[in-house]
């Protein structure tokens, strides 16, 4: 692969136009969410019937269900989703596809990105949930335990600051494998999975892949992230198409190809819907330009929408 | 050539510049990143496609912008080749436009295009060159010489005179128009006056004078290869055919035909019209042929006719520079001018024998009149009607019937001249010789010697001839002149010798002598043939010549309009004006050549107008042969463009900034409606 020459492929490690400083905005957005809708979600998901378990000395006899012990002789004890697990754990993609900022975007899709996964990260932690973080591609990129606390905001906040986008997933087939590993294998039932990602040439199985999280109580929750030139193809006349990562060059008639491009990218989030939505999963799609505060508000219903 | 022009004109070499660019834009877009490109289906064909529709007005405007920049610089160089008048001080200028309107202008130029109209288009151009304060004036060099247009400071009026003249077939007569274009510019008071000469130049030397006559379009005067039939008239069964070339060229394998005409003549010149011939418009039925012989200059071509009938063609095969002379109207026999000649053959016949001498004298005047030797005058006016002049030598007496008749044809305009003689006394019961005498009279013997020739001054340098004639008698005319007659010429001892009298539109002239050379010498001398070339002229003019040249006029006496119905367009009628002598005649000048038809009341006859075979044969002068001095026109053949190249930059420029803002605000529009 060749190396990423940031001067003139990536216009800087990473372009956050308008979204700096990520700490403010962040917390700006953060704010936002609360001022919506933090109330109702707090009471709703702390009250939730979360199963059982045998009774152990000590238990708070209000707790025992008289039901069960009639039905299966022994003494159980009813527990809350309070008490379970729900560490959000943050999946950015840090390619170099990422680092595409069109000239009516405030900023690149990675800046975006980190700025919705900073927003999130506070208002879980702020929630008492721990979170975790982990990257597809980047390059100088940190990935992060599930961390609470008042310091795992501001470590997750120098992770998302110092990642310099970067990697060929088109050449790098392992990449999406390699950053949902240790949550397959760490994330606990009743997590939440976001992934932060522009779609852009990923494996073909990249979709099933993430779907596969959504199992053991997990939610998964596809953001994608997508430049306004992206969405909407605003090139008219010829034009010599350069993808970011591989070595593709379209040349084509812009008026013409429009409508078939336009086409080819909904058919393309409508497969991860497919892919996601009877594994317990939803795609939220986004555009740079779009009020990060809404985005933090709609990835925050998909993930109640969704939970059981 | 300046190094400065060179450098400018170098600057459009620079045209490549934007071709090269819009060729690679064409080959190659601007490529940008895009990720999801590989969403993005190609299509490069369309794509370039486009690009090249899209940018080629833009392509043409850049391109234009350079090429009119490098014409901008060069142009003390580059110059157009529009007439224009010069001026040294802005001075107002009056301006003299001699325009050939003859037959030779009609001949084509190389390129298909007339001299006429070459001729005229510069005329127009230099007119609008032409500012307030000029004055213009417009000379027809066509013969006669005529002014078109007096003076006037009125451009608007020259330009709309410019547009109503039309190229005749008339000769040319420059030097006359020249004299008339230099005292048409004599009365005003412009100080820079010119004389604009637009002629093939095919003319009579220039006469030298100020302001000297400029001749610029040079490429008038270049020869062109023409043949043309002058005139045609038939005798009998026979066409003779006078025919002219300009050169050898021209005339090579070329023929003849006489062929039935489409339009045939009506009224007294014509004959009835045949029966079984079909008159088929242009082509006819051709009813016989000659080749041409291949040489310069006119030659007579004669067509024997294969059927002998009057409505004729006579038209040249092949092409030439000018088609327009290729055919002419045959004239008919009755047509031509015929002369009746009433003498006694045994007392006017000359000792060394032959005809008469009053018919030999006819033939040495040689004015293609038919000579008709009558016995008898007529007792009836329709066989005079096809004579143009009546000659009578020594008559005895006309009788009552005869007297009538001719007096009838006399108010037609006939022309009748009596010499009288001894055979007066001999007169019949009832016979006079009115209308030529009124009174009684004889033959005398006589003591005078000749004629004084100052009493006969019309008769020119001849008269002097007639001074000496040894008459053995004569007739006395003292007490017989009648009145109202205009005596002519006298004896040397007074006695009147020639008179003569208007007789309805005719004239009577009348002598004291015949024609017998064995009662004088009268009929031997110049001066005999100078009064028969006198009366000849009269009944020409009187009775109208039924074949002229374009150019001649045509004078009809009398009261009543004449309508005149030619060749080609609507019959119109020529009113009648006073003369100086108080009579009142009506003038025409016939200018294209063909057949006319001319009514004077119930009288309708035929007249056939041709062209002067000069107008073919002779070759239009080199105008580098011209005297220096006729170059000092001041009219510059180049005229600066400077104004109109660098409007035309303007415009391009403006045009490629409206281009490009068209196709910015294309672009806007499209990205605000997706």
């Amino acid at each position: 692969m060749a190396p990423v020459t940031p001067s003139t492929d990536l216009r800087g490690a990473l372009d956050w136009g308008r979204l700096a400083p990520l700490r403010l905005r962040a917390r700006t957005v953060a704010a936002g969410v609360y001022a919506g809708g933090h109330r109702s979600r707090r009471r709703g998901s702390g009250v939730e019937f979360g199963g059982h378990r045998d009774y152990v000395l000590g238990d708070d006899l209000r707790r025992l269900d008289h039901r069960a012990f009639l039905r299966h002789g022994r003494l159980l004890v009813r527990e809350f989703e309070t008490e379970t697990d729900r560490t959000l754990r943050l999946v950015v993609d840090a390619s170099r596809s990422m680092a595409y900022r069109s000239p009516s975007a405030p900023g690149a899709k990675l800046a975006f990105a980190a700025l919705v996964a900073a927003a999130l990260a506070r208002i879980a932690l702020s929630s008492g949930d721990p979170v975790g973080l982990d990257w597809v591609g980047g390059e100088r990129r940190r990935p992060l335990p599930a961390l609470a606390g008042r310091e795992a905001f501001e470590r997750i906040v120098s992770a998302l600051e110092v990642v310099e986008p970067s990697g060929d997933l088109t050449v790098d087939h392992q990449a999406v494998s390699r950053a949902i590993a240790p949550i397959a294998r760490h994330a606990s039932r009743g997590s939440v999975v976001v992934f932060l990602s522009d779609l852009v040439d990923l494996p073909e199985d990249a979709a099933e892949r993430i779907a596969a999280l959504a199992t053991k109580g997990r939610t998964v929750i596809a953001a994608r992230v997508l430049d306004p030139a992206e969405a909407e193809f605003p090139f008219a006349g010829p034009v010599r198409l350069r993808a970011s990562e591989g070595s593709k060059v379209i040349e084509t008639d812009a008026s013409a190809a429009r409508s078939t491009y336009l086409a080819a990218l909904e058919q393309q989030g409508q497969r991860w819907q497919e892919r996601l939505l009877p594994r317990g999963g939803a795609l939220v799609t986004t555009v740079t330009t779009t009020d990060p505060v809404e985005v933090v508000r709609a990835i925050l219903s998909a993930v109640r929408g969704l939970r059981p | 050539m300046t190094f400065l022009v060179t450098a400018a004109l170098a600057i459009a070499l620079l045209v490549v510049l934007p071709v090269a660019a819009h060729l690679l834009r064409r080959g190659r877009a601007r490529e940008r990143e895009f990720p999801p490109a590989a969403l993005v289906s190609p299509a490069p064909p369309v794509a370039r496609q486009r690009s090249r529709i899209e940018d080629r007005s833009l392509l043409a405007a850049r391109c234009l912008v350079l090429l009119g920049l490098a014409v901008l610089g060069a142009m003390p160089l580059v110059r157009c080749s529009r007439l224009s008048l010069s001026r040294e001080g802005g001075a107002s200028v009056a301006l003299a436009i001699v325009l050939d309107d003859s037959a030779s202008m009609r001949v084509a130029m190389d390129g298909g295009i007339s001299r006429w109209s070459r001729a005229t288009a510069a005329a127009r151009a230099l007119l609008r060159s032409c500012r307030e304060g000029d004055a213009v004036a417009i000379v027809l060099a066509g013969q006669p010489a005529r002014l078109a247009l007096a003076a006037t400071t009125d451009l608007s009026a020259a330009r709309a005179a410019l547009e109503t003249v039309p190229v005749t077939d008339r000769p040319t007569d420059l030097a006359n128009a020249v004299r008339l274009a230099r005292s048409a510019l004599a009365e005003l008071p412009h100080v820079d006056q010119r004389v604009l000469l637009l002629s093939d130049l095919a003319g009579e030397d220039l006469p030298a004078g100020s302001p000297p006559p400029w001749v610029p379009l040079p490429e008038l005067a270049r020869p062109a290869a023409d043949c043309g039939v002058v005139r045609a008239d038939r005798r009998g069964s026979r066409v003779t055919a006078e025919v002219a070339c300009s050169s050898r060229e021209a005339a090579k394998e070329r023929q003849l035909e006489v062929v039935t005409a489409s339009t045939p003549l009506t009224g007294a010149g014509a004959e009835p019209a045949p029966s079984g011939v079909p008159l088929r418009p242009r082509t006819g039925t051709i009813l016989g042929a000659a080749a041409v012989a291949e040489q310069a200059g006119t030659q007579t071509v004669v067509v024997d006719l294969s059927s002998p009938l009057a409505h004729l063609d006579a038209r040249l095969t092949g092409s030439d520079a000018e088609s327009h002379d290729d055919e002419a109207p045959v004239t008919p026999e009755r047509a031509a001018t015929a002369i009746g000649v009433l003498t006694d053959p045994t007392s006017a016949t000359a000792v060394t024998g032959g005809p008469p001498i009053l018919e030999q004298a006819l033939d040495a005047l040689e004015t293609r009149a038919i000579v008709k030797p009558l016995t008898l005058l007529p007792d009836e006016a329709a066989t005079l009607a096809g004579l143009s002049a009546l000659i009578l030598d020594d008559p005895s007496g006309i009788g009552p019937e005869a007297r009538e008749a001719l007096g009838s044809w006399l108010d037609r305009g006939g022309v009748a001249l009596a010499l009288l003689g001894s055979s007066i006394g001999r007169a019949a019961l009832g016979a006079t010789l009115a209308p030529f005498v009124t009174e009684s009279t004889t033959w005398t013997e006589t003591t005078a010697t000749g004629i004084d020739p100052t009493t006969a001054t019309f008769l020119g340098p001849e008269a002097g001839g007639l001074a000496e004639l040894a008459p053995k008698g004569r007739v006395a005319l003292a007490g017989s002149v009648p009145n109202g007659a205009r005596l002519l010429a006298r004896w040397d001892d007074g006695a009147p010798f020639l008179y003569e009298r208007d007789l309805g539109r005719g004239l009577v002239v009348t002598a004291a002598l015949p024609a017998s050379p064995a009662q004088s010498d009268f009929a031997l001398r110049p001066g005999f043939l100078a009064l028969l070339a006198y009366v000849m002229d009269e009944a020409v003019r009187r009775r109208g010549e039924r074949v002229t040249v374009a150019g001649n006029p045509w004078t009809f006496y009398g009261e009543g309009a004449v309508r005149v119905t030619p060749p080609t367009g609507a019959p119109f009628d020529v009113l009648p004006e006073r003369d100086r002598v108080g009579g009142s005649r009506a003038i025409h000048v016939p200018s294209e050549r063909g057949r006319y038809v001319v009514a004077r009341g119930s009288e309708v006859e035929a007249r056939i107008v041709t062209v002067a075979a000069e107008e073919i044969t002779r070759p239009p002068r080199d105008p580098a042969r011209l005297s220096a001095g006729l170059r000092a026109g001041g009219v510059m053949e180049r005229v600066d463009i400077s104004r109109e190249a660098a409007l035309m930059v303007l415009f391009f420029f403006a045009a490629e900034l409206m281009i490009r803002a068209a196709t910015r605000w294309r672009e806007r529009k499209r990205s605000a409606a997706l």
